[in-house]
């Protein structure tokens, strides 16, 4: 894959030639890219629509706040931490999900996602309401490494995190387990009767996909330096599903573009008009209607044409 | 307070709120039914409602303009919106109706932004019903009263509707097999702009009715989908009747969680959502599992 080299030589590359402003916004596309890659593997693989996804983010971000806030555990600790104590809990929250299908099984997501953020309104001591947890540091360490104290080298730290995290998606898809997962998105009934257990397929599929979504929630905190209850919020999750959809579902890569892609049009359109949500939701239905691919699947077209 | 009068009062306070979740509820539980989308403009239509609502008693002086209007023009929108781009997507699977309706909950509330502002407006509530009443020497709004009368009124209309008339049998009909309606010579896509231009209506009825109590504001679309998909869920999605029940059993849970666990009140309705759920996963009167 010639061009994806090129793309991450370019975002290796990246701090030497953008100004500072442009690096906070590709930080936080990167963020948002693995949230919504993440997402990408129960939606694109599985067809398990969720719309509780921001429930994985809130909870890395909370988890990993309050470790940087409360305890001496260096940056990079505490983000693994969360990512993995986000991965447990959706263990329980899968268990209880995937006793329901299709439209039902969206629903309940989001049941789980609003149960969080109404316990996140409440629980003041963990969670700071809704005022919110702020002044997270970017602690230094382990073994006395201060580079992801500064944006750059956090920079850094999330671009290996989504580089990872997108080798080992690929890798699982890639393997026996993804084959099963695409049976359970095709047919269900019929991967259920070539033998596979589809629930725990399907459980797994869930805690790997919050346990993604976490890491990303767990470097949000320490990116803005604050977590507050909008990132439990429902209008988010629908968000990082359009993410999914608009850059193109069941391609890993794709809703990473979409993720970037969202943030660059809200940055745009906000910088010329108020009503960027009027713009962003026709553009959104447009995609829906015209564009079911998604932009991922626009650029492999064109590729294709072209050889 | 004696607990008798309390639990009365109590009671009839939930019966009013359990009668705007039926009129959230019940619309888009139909929709639902023959369409087999969800919705997720519902609670933006609602909204829409409250705010045409305001409109109608800021210019005409009449609360009842608006409960004529709202329903009217959240109709008119819903049926443009289901034969503009709706219809095209029935050959697709169900997430399609699902994204396409949370684009429309975007535009749309854009518009209402730009039309009216980003204040909450205040609905005077109609002279006839501002008053209060005392029961057992406690003080009641009339305005919840007439509520919940109108709750009772509105179900038992639209039972009349699907059971007597000649649409509701279609619609009950199509619910059932749309096929086989197809077939015996009725355009279903008529019945389905009906239904759901019917569910976006009867969601604009509860806005209009819902905002003297809790002002029109730009918040009022994302709690209210919320409360329809819960009220949808627990009575089991396709299920008027199921609707109706639910909105009751939500109303009780929201009004005595709010006064007993008052720090618990906004869990305690998604806690018996997952309870229904786990027991009978197609809802209280759901047909699916």
């Amino acid at each position: 894959m010639p061009l994806f080299a090129l793309a991450t030589a370019a975002l290796v590359a990246a701090p030497l030639m953008l100004p500072m402003f442009a690096m906070t916004l590709l930080t936080e596309a990167l963020i948002l890219g693995l949230l919504a890659m993440s997402l990408d593997l129960m939606v694109g693989y599985t067809r398990l629509i969720s719309f509780g996804h921001a429930a994985a983010y809130g909870l890395g971000a909370y988890t990993c706040g309050n470790l940087l806030l409360h305890t001496t555990l260096p940056l990079p600790f505490a983000v693994l931490a969360a990512s993995l104590l986000t991965g447990v809990v959706a263990i329980g929250v899968a268990w209880v999900c995937t006793m329901a299908k299709g439209v039902s099984f969206s629903m309940l997501t989001l049941a789980f996602a609003q149960l969080l953020y109404a316990v996140a309104f409440k629980w003041t001591s963990v969670t700071g309401a809704s005022d919110g947890l702020a002044g997270i540091p970017r602690r230094a360490g382990p073994f006395g490494i201060t580079v992801f104290e500064g944006k750059t080298g956090f920079y850094y730290l999330v671009l290996a995190c989504l580089l990872g995290s997108f080798l080992f998606c690929r890798a699982l898809v890639n393997a026996p387990f993804g084959a099963v997962l695409r049976g359970i998105r095709e047919n269900e009934a019929k991967t259920l009767s070539l033998g596979y257990n589809t629930r725990l397929y399907k459980i797994a599929v869930v805690a790997l996909s919050f346990a993604l979504g976490g890491l990303a929630g767990a470097l949000y905190a320490p990116f803005a330096g604050f977590a507050n209850t909008e990132l439990l919020f429902w209008l988010f999750s629908g968000q990082v599903l359009i993410m999914v959809i608009v850059g193109g579902q069941g391609t890993l890569l794709g809703p990473i573009l979409g993720a970037a892609f969202f943030m660059l049009l809200e940055h745009v359109l906000s910088a010329y008009t108020e009503s960027w949500a009027l713009v962003f939701g026709l553009i959104f239905i447009g995609f829906v209607m015209f564009v079911p691919q998604g932009i991922w699947g626009l650029v492999t077209r064109t590729r294709r044409a072209r050889a | 307070m004696d607990l008798l009068p309390f639990l009365l009062t109590q009671s009839l306070n939930a019966l009013s709120q359990a009668a705007l979740l039926f009129f959230l509820g019940v619309g888009l539980t139909l929709i639902f039914g023959i369409m087999r989308i969800v919705n997720f403009a519902h609670g933006t239509f609602y909204m829409l409602g409250a705010f045409v609502g305001y409109s109608a008693v800021r210019f005409t002086g009449s609360f009842w303009v608006g409960l004529v209007l709202g329903p009217l023009v959240a109709g008119g929108i819903g049926v443009a919106f289901e034969t503009g781009l709706l219809r095209r997507l029935y050959k697709r699977d169900e997430s399609a109706f699902l994204m396409v309706t949370f684009g429309l909950t975007l535009v749309l509330g854009e518009v209402i932004r730009l039309v009216w502002g980003v204040e909450a407006l205040q609905v005077p509530t109609p002279e006839t019903f501002a008053g209060i009443v005392f029961l057992f020497d406690e003080p009641f709004p009339v305005y919840r009263l007439f509520l919940a009368a109108a709750g009772v009124v509105v179900a038992i209309a639209i039972w009349q509707f699907l059971e007597r008339t000649r649409l509701g049998l279609l619609i009950r009909a199509t619910s059932q097999n749309a096929e086989m309606v197809h077939a015996l010579g009725v355009d279903v896509k008529l019945v389905r702009s009906a239904i759901f231009g019917i569910g976006c209506g009867l969601a604009a009825l509860g806005g209009v009715l819902a905002a003297p109590l809790v002002t029109a504001s730009l918040g009022m679309a994302a709690n209210a989908i919320i409360d329809a998909f819960v009220i949808v869920i627990i009575g089991g999605m396709g299920s008027f009747l199921g609707s109706l029940l639910a909105a009751v059993l939500v109303a009780f849970v929201q009004v005595f969680g709010a006064y007993y666990f008052p720090d618990f009140a906004l869990a305690a309705m998604y806690l018996l959502m997952l309870l229904v759920l786990v027991i009978r996963p197609g809802g209280l009167l759901g047909k699916e599992a």
